[in-house]
């Protein structure tokens, strides 16, 4: 159900006192960022490149013994996902832009996967960020696929969406690329007369399409032929290092992703009452739509530290390697102005996820009675 | 036909290379990893070492730069005497750019392998000062190729470095030497020494007056070696102007100290009033524009009034925008406001979409609360405010 606001959120004395505070953490980890944030990212990255081409060059080196395959995969998948969340993600979030540096700057950014970057931070960025767990409004919720809140009304096909979510999950690449240019629209929709878009259909299907026949040519046709000049049957293993690879990502990053806003107690919204908010306002939607999860520090790093989803919509910009600190002093936050603060291990609030799925997957009391009258 | 399949030849390696790396080039990709072995290794600047720091007067300091040269390393074209270069460096992890004009000849450089900045350090600046505590000698700079129209026409500079067809002899002696008048301010002096040295060659005639304004009597850079040159050369005339004496620039300076200014070519540097005042008393005495040439210098100390009257320069827009004293609007709304209309989104602050380059100038960011730097960076259009002039590559 739709959480409504009004009546849940604190007063606004006391919403002006919580704002000031999250403001405050914000302020003083700012304050902090500099050199070793340089440094991190930098590392980050050369880790990532360095597993790139080990992992390539490990898949090839199959040929003489199966456990360099099984390594090159693990490689292949590692450098992706740290590509696409650690990396990608937070770069192009803006993230690490004062660093002036024309490689780690969220304008030239583009990562290792489907989707291509630019419409992604379109959409991203903008509609999810700023209006999360909105129905209607907020796409990512459920990407028009999933039934994850009985606000949108049952249909016969909910009932298989438990096996819509486990190819969802399998093939998340091809489902961002497709959601983020809002593929049903642009392929199969009608165009809108009062578009508000500052891009054309047209543009938005060749992005798609361009970004598609690069990752096409790079991991199912180059890299594999390359390795056939060894000899044609490692044409097909390479190939298939590639593709489990990018399936693990993909199971991975969305695996994460939605357990940052789909887990049981995470909140959704109505669009009429987060007009005109404050930015306290805004801070208290943000904590109630998303949910953290807890681990090591390496974990929190393969997350892309979307582990500390709560704290990075409250700081999207904030280099996210923060995040870990910034939730402690949010929690506390949270715990003094007795505001719900979402979080559990990550099997736990996975766990969430799934029931979440498999509940909505029926129609309520109300829409079987109406049925069967 | 030879251009066009030149011109595919590139987009199909710059697809490859995005298909292969996600990057428009595959050093972009490499760049982190070549770091590792060549610090502040870049794709978008050379590098160079400090060689010597020198301490000239109160508060002006010279870099020695020893641009890189080797395998790794793109070897750093030539410079025109006059022209200036982007010196960055990497302050708490984030690159900060400076203009500075070379202040050693181009033919210096080419004997040597070096080129000289001279420094003055803005008391309230938070770059200049800094890059004197914290560069050393071997320290590693970006810096950035050779800019600027502040050069002397290729007639006057010495043969052996523009070649040009042998003219016959008789009408070559004929030839009376191009005559200048340099007009300097503070460390406006720098472009000047490099043209100095340049045209310091026995073979080359020269008709130099040089008045150079400072401060006061402690603070003329270069005095010395300035002082030698003109012992050298008859043709060059320099007047030393103590400006807590003399004053500025005005008429009766320029009567008394280059009576002939009407036939003289003018090139002014130094501190924006200045060049300013210079180029008045020049057209009250009616020298032709064409005649004049000059080179803004040294950034503004970034405290600035609030809600001073600002112009915004939409540089691919080629649009002007000049806003009143006291109203307060974003650069978004300012651009929207002449038809611009950049690509934009929450206009809050969080998106990024509306990320855009700034050139120069001072912003003031109304989320951080935060005035920006003086040089080229990143700023977000939504929330940011221009402070005094600011270019956008918009």
């Amino acid at each position: 159900m739709t959480t409504h606001l009004a009546s849940n959120r604190p007063d606004g004395e006391t919403l002006k006192a919580f704002e000031s505070d999250l403001n405050k953490i914000r302020e003083e980890t700012m304050a902090k960022v500099g050199d070793k944030d340089a440094r991190y990212i930098r590392k980050v990255i050369r880790i990532q490149r360095g597993s790139d081409i080990v992992g390539r060059l490990a898949l090839v080196l199959g040929f003489f013994n199966p456990l360099f395959w099984i390594a090159g995969v693990t490689l292949l998948a590692l450098s992706k996902i740290l590509d696409n969340m650690e990396i990608g993600h937070n770069i192009m979030h803006g993230q690490y832009d004062w660093m002036n540096d024309a490689h780690i700057n969220s304008r030239k950014f583009d990562w290792d996967i489907w989707g291509d970057g630019e419409s992604w931070k379109r959409y991203h960025n903008y509609e999810h960020h700023t209006y999360t767990n909105i129905i209607g409004k907020d796409r990512d919720y459920g990407y028009g696929l999933l039934r994850l809140s009985d606000d949108i009304t049952w249909r016969p096909k909910n009932r298989f969406q438990f096996f819509t979510y486990l190819l969802l999950s399998s093939f998340f690449q091809f489902g961002i690329a497709y959601h983020e240019v809002a593929g049903e629209r642009i392929f199969a929709g009608k165009p809108k007369n009062n578009s508000k878009l500052p891009i054309s259909r047209e543009e938005l299907k060749q992005s798609f399409f361009g970004k598609i026949k690069k990752q096409i040519f790079k991991e199912y046709l180059f890299f594999p032929a390359l390795a056939a000049l060894i000899s044609l049957p490692m044409f097909f293993a390479v190939l298939a290092g590639n593709l489990v690879a990018e399936f693990i990502r993909n199971l991975w990053t969305s695996s994460v992703i939605f357990c940052g806003h789909f887990t049981e107690d995470a909140h959704t919204f109505d669009e009429a009452e987060c007009e005109n908010e404050t930015r306290g306002e805004w801070y208290y939607r943000q904590i109630l739509g998303s949910s953290n999860f807890e681990g090591s520090r390496g974990f929190h790093i393969l997350t892309g530290h979307l582990s500390c989803q709560i704290e990075h919509h409250l700081y999207p910009d904030v280099p996210a390697h923060h995040y870990v600190d910034m939730a402690k002093q949010v929690q506390a936050v949270c715990a003094q102005y007795n505001i719900p603060y979402n979080t559990g291990s990550f099997g736990q609030q996975y766990w969430t996820v799934v029931k979440r799925v498999a509940k909505y997957s029926f129609p309520t009391e109300e829409e079987q009675r109406i049925a069967t009258n | 036909m030879n251009a066009s399949s030149n011109g595919l030849m590139q987009q199909g390696w710059t697809w490859f290379s995005q298909a292969l790396t996600q990057h428009d080039t595959f050093q972009g990709y490499f760049q982190p990893l070549m770091q590792m072995f060549a610090p502040q290794w870049s794709t978008d600047a050379y590098r160079a070492h400090i060689a010597d720091i020198r301490d000239e007067i109160a508060d002006m300091y010279t870099l020695v730069l020893k641009p890189k040269t080797g395998l790794i390393d793109r070897h750093w074209p030539t410079f025109q005497a006059g022209q200036f270069i982007e010196l960055m460096v990497e302050k708490e992890g984030a690159r900060t750019l400076r203009c500075f004009s070379i202040s050693s000849s181009p033919a210096y450089y080419e004997k040597t392998g070096l080129i000289e900045l001279s420094i003055r350090i803005q008391a309230k600046g938070r770059i200049t000062p800094w890059i004197r505590q914290q560069l050393k000698i071997g320290s590693l700079v970006n810096i950035s190729e050779a800019q600027g129209q502040f050069v002397l026409p290729e007639a006057a500079l010495p043969k052996a470095i523009f070649p040009q067809p042998v003219l016959p002899k008789a009408r070559a002696d004929d030839q009376a030497p191009e005559k200048y008048l340099f007009i300097a301010g503070g460390s406006g002096i720098t472009p000047f020494r490099s043209m100095l040295q340049q045209l310091n060659s026995p073979e080359n005639p020269l008709d130099i007056q040089l008045l150079y304004y400072s401060r006061n009597n402690q603070h003329v850079l270069f005095q010395q070696e300035f002082e030698q040159l003109a012992q050298e050369h008859s043709g060059l005339s320099i007047t030393f102007i103590d400006g807590e004496e003399s004053g500025f620039i005005c008429t009766e300076h320029l009567q008394a100290y280059c009576s002939d200014y009407y036939l003289r070519t003018a090139f002014i540097c130094g501190p924006s009033p200045m060049i300013q005042q210079a180029r008045k008393v020049l057209a009250e005495l009616k020298v032709a524009k064409e005649k004049i040439n000059f080179e803004f210098f040294g950034a503004a100390p970034v405290e600035i009034e609030n809600n001073t009257q600002s112009a915004v320069r939409f540089q691919t827009s080629a649009k002007t925008v000049i806003s009143e004293e006291g109203s307060v609007s974003t650069l978004l709304e300012q651009a929207e406001n002449v038809g611009i209309s950049p690509v934009s989104g929450c206009r809050i602050g969080v998106c990024h979409q509306c990320i855009c380059k700034k050139k120069s100038g001072i912003v003031f960011n109304t989320r951080t609360q935060q005035y920006s730097d003086t040089g080229s960076e990143e700023i977000q259009l939504c929330i940011s405010v221009a402070q005094g002039d600011v270019v956008l590559d918009l």
